[in-house]
């Protein structure tokens, strides 16, 4: 059996400490800046430090652009990979969000024409940022446990419905701005005092499936809401993601470890790629676990039943 | 005077004649207010609610159709608690007697009995010591003394001696009332209105009582971006006036009415033309007001005159027919004060916002075109003031084939934490109606406002002047300082430590600094509490702070 390398695009948003431990490879996608200069982005503090980029995107939040990697940039990264004898399985961001996929899947072609003895598998990750990243780690822990490439493959295909993300987001009017949210009909900016919880839905997408008051809430419902939908946390690494949110994810990664006990609980920055599109305010866990339905009932319901219990009591 | 039925007209009389007698003693009921602070008056809303009764009704000679155009005005048109209850006395008032052209003594008993138990069905938690009380008192306990030989004129005198005995002991029944050392606002103002019918009966007619009621609709807004260089003027104008012929002989003393008529006729069309005495009334749509003026002037001179542009009108209708209602599954409503406020929640997702003014006493009417103007499956008002749910509530009950939900928000600051929470995207209905309700509960809200008099409120002693806190519209603290007032009614809130979120919206007359004061000594005294800073222009509350 031939070995295989795992490629993705830069929105996997692994640093390249997560990159080394599961041997990653990342293409670099591009960033353009405020003074309209453009940059290949891979995830990392490279360009500016945390709090610079922070304030920066404060200040101008529609003057950066991100777009992905193109045909030509995917196809020197399998080529080269090709030419090291090994196969590629290629995991892109969702193609709800982003064209990465089709081009992804059209280097593909262009490189198997050339090396037919090369297989190159690509797979929708239908994720973005960290819940990506946390798949990737998955598909890499697998290899490592002696799948092929295809049973990588198709362990993805089966199981990328079960990636989850619980958390809140802050500051919404980003996502929606750019097209990372579903269904924003109305204001979506600051809600003093409210927190909007956020998941995937079945596209990658992150949708608001409820809100809640006040940070206390907001944890408990989290927690419940990862008790509910969450699988075998014992043995799963957990990511927590963070724009600008640090003490706040300390304090939900003392809580998940506390009472879900998994493997590992990251916490992670959100690098620019990931973060120009989602702004200051993200704070939330990602794990794997039940699938989530079509239509976002379910993980709906799961809150809903959450808050009229606490009413209760 | 003894009068043995009363019929339409004389009805008119009498509720006008109760109105000019509400009128005079307006602000004397509106002082009665306990609430230490100038907001929605009693004697205010109640005049206003028996107004647009008056206003709207068709003069007839049958007393049943009568009444019940006045109490269909009087529903519509009600605001405040107080308004809504006389609203609704006039309501079952107006039932009992639905079919009589003309009523006797006995039917006009049973009619204020009916009153008073439609004005309790009507209220959720009726409270004693009330309009309520005295209406139902009033009544109740001369009921048994009415005979075949009462007329309607001692049945009133009567009726308002025992209301005016129950309005005496209000205090008893009431703390708070007792506390202010005043009586039942509501109860004085119905009172009044009664006093001014049995007047009318005694040939006591008061000024005012036979004039028009002022109309106080507000004229719709017209666009005059509409009409501009680009437009062209096919409509001409419609011209409105009254002439009074004048016996100078400077003028043409040989006016008759055809004659002028055939002259108009010359100059536009559309006329209606009618002489009174020396009088013309005159209505023509011209593209030449010059000569209908010129024609005019020959005989007299305009004592009103009026003249509009109809080619704006007519685009106005045009583009309201253009523009079709976009159906929104849930239509929200609520009542706001405030630039800052108005913005907040139309940025939130409202998608219609009364203004509610500083007196906050959205009328059901009001609510009523806010439902009609808006194409949904469902409504929901949040009403932002105790004084408005019921208001909220008749226009709901008035709005037939509305489904409508009132979710009763007591203050601005509730009705922010229920729209922050609906979940727009979401398409089920329910789900974010529960959404809104979870939002709403559990929400502190303290505000801080000056005292417009001397008085004593709940047991605190407060000067004219004062400022004072309230914790939900209970109080909470007396300081000479609008910051101290704030700082000591939020270490009155009793699960102040317990709480996470502090927002505090700034009223119209409070500035940055201060602002920046309350961030630093809050920040102090209670570190947990994460604060946000939000305009909202108010006018009576300085701070409106929410609390969750």
């Amino acid at each position: 059996m031939k070995n295989f390398a795992i490629i993705c695009d830069a929105t996997c948003d692994l640093g390249e400490e997560l990159r080394k431990e599961y041997d990653i490879k990342v293409v670099a996608g591009h960033v353009k800046l405020p003074d309209g200069s453009e940059k290949k982005a891979m995830p990392g503090w490279n360009d500016f430090t945390k709090e610079e980029f922070y304030t920066a995107l404060k200040a101008a939040p529609n003057s950066f652009t991100t777009s992905p990697a193109n045909v030509a940039e995917f196809s020197e990264a399998f080529e080269a990979t090709v030419r090291e004898g090994l196969d590629v399985l290629c995991m892109t961001i969702s193609s709800g969000i982003s064209g990465a996929f089709g081009f992804a899947s059209e280097a593909a072609a262009e490189i198997a024409k050339k090396y037919p003895e090369a297989k190159i598998v690509c797979v929708d990750s239908l994720r973005f940022g960290p819940g990506f990243g946390l798949m990737a780690i998955r598909a890499s822990e697998l290899r490592a446990g002696g799948k092929s490439l295809s049973e990588t493959a198709d362990w993805l295909e089966t199981n990328k419905n079960r990636y989850h993300q619980a958390g809140w987001l802050d500051d919404l009017s980003f996502v929606a701005k750019k097209g990372r949210l579903t269904h924003a009909k109305a204001f979506f900016g600051t809600l003093a005092g409210v927190k909007p919880i956020g998941e995937f839905d079945y596209n990658g997408l992150t949708t608001v499936i409820g809100k809640v008051k006040g940070a206390k809430t907001a944890y408990a419902t989290l927690l419940d809401y990862i008790e509910k939908t969450g699988e075998d946390l014992t043995n799963q690494t957990v990511f927590i993601a963070q724009t600008n949110r640090q003490k706040e994810a300390e304090e939900y990664k003392r809580l998940i470890e506390e009472k879900f006990h998994p493997k590992a609980v990251i916490i992670k920055d959100v690098y620019p790629l990931c973060a120009i599109n989602i702004g200051p305010g993200l704070m939330a866990a990602y794990y794997a676990g039940k699938p989530i339905s079509k239509d976002l009932s379910a993980e709906r319901k799961i809150l809903e039943d959450f808050a009229a219990g606490g009413k209760r009591q | 005077m003894s009068v043995k039925r009363v019929d339409g007209a004389l009805m008119a009389g009498m509720l006008k004649n109760g109105l000019a007698c509400l009128k005079a003693s307006e602000e004397k009921i509106n002082i009665l207010n306990v609430f230490p602070v100038a907001d929605g008056d009693t004697g205010t809303n109640m005049r206003l609610t028996l107004e647009n009764g008056l206003n709207v009704a068709k003069p007839v000679k049958e007393l049943g159709p009568y009444l019940q155009s006045v109490s269909t005005g009087m529903l519509y048109g009600a605001r405040g608690n107080s308004g809504v209850i006389l609203s609704q006395l006039m309501n079952g008032f107006a039932q009992e007697l639905a079919r009589v052209p003309s009523a006797d003594t006995g039917e006009v008993k049973r009619s204020l009995i009916r009153a008073y138990q439609m004005a309790y069905n009507s209220v959720i938690r009726p409270v004693e010591g009330t309009i309520l009380t005295v209406a139902r008192e009033g009544i109740e306990h001369i009921r048994s003394q009415v005979t075949r030989r009462t007329t309607i004129d001692q049945l009133l005198s009567m009726y308002l001696a025992e209301m005016r005995k129950t309005l005496a002991y209000t205090p008893e029944l009431l703390a708070e009332l007792k506390e202010a050392g005043v009586v039942d606002s509501g109860g004085l103002g119905y009172i009044t209105i009664v006093e001014g019918m049995l007047k009318y009966l005694n040939g006591e007619v008061l000024t005012g009582a036979g004039e028009e009621i002022e109309q106080k609709a507000p004229q719709p807004s017209v666009d005059l971006s509409l009409f501009n260089e680009h437009s062209s003027f096919i409509d001409g104008y419609c011209m409105e006036f009254i002439l009074q012929l004048l016996l100078d002989p400077a003028y043409d003393q040989d006016f008759r009415l055809p004659s002028f008529i055939k002259k108009l006729e010359a100059r536009g069309n559309s006329i209606v033309a009618v002489q009174d005495n020396r009088r013309v009334k005159v209505h023509i749509h011209t593209k030449i007001p010059s000569a209908v003026m010129a024609l005019a002037q020959k005989y007299g001179e305009f004592i009103t005159f009026k003249l509009d542009n109809m080619q704006v009108q007519h685009n106005e209708h045009t583009r309201a027919v253009k523009s079709v209602k976009k159906h929104v599954p849930l239509q929200v409503i609520t009542v706001a004060d405030g630039d800052g406020m108005r913005e907040l929640f139309s940025g939130a997702g409202a998608g219609d916002i009364l203004d509610g003014g500083a007196s906050m006493n959205t009328s059901a009417q009001e609510f009523v075109s806010a439902f009609k103007a808006a194409d949904a499956d469902r409504y929901l008002v949040l009403p932002n003031n105790k004084n408005i749910t019921l208001a909220a509530r008749q226009a709901a009950a008035l709005s037939l084939g509305k489904k409508v939900t009132v979710l009763p928000t007591r203050s601005m600051v509730e009705g922010y934490f229920a729209l922050a929470m609906d979940v727009p995207d979401s398409e089920d209905i329910d789900y974010r109606v529960r959404q809104m309700e979870l939002g709403a509960e559990n929400v502190v809200t303290l505000s801080v406002a000056k005292s417009a008099k001397d008085t004593t409120y709940h047991g605190m002693l407060v000067r004219a002047g004062d400022w004072l806190s309230f914790i939900d519209d209970e109080p909470a603290s007396a300081a000479g300082s609008r910051i101290e007032a704030l700082i000591a009614g939020l270490a009155a809130v009793p699960d102040i430590r317990d709480r996470e979120t502090c927002i505090l919206f700034r009223g119209v007359d409070t500035d940055e600094a201060e602002e920046a004061e309350l961030e630093e000594r809050i920040g102090k005294l209670y570190p947990d509490l994460e604060l946000s800073f939000i305009y909202g222009g108010q006018s009576v509350y300085g701070w409106l702070v929410g609390l969750s």
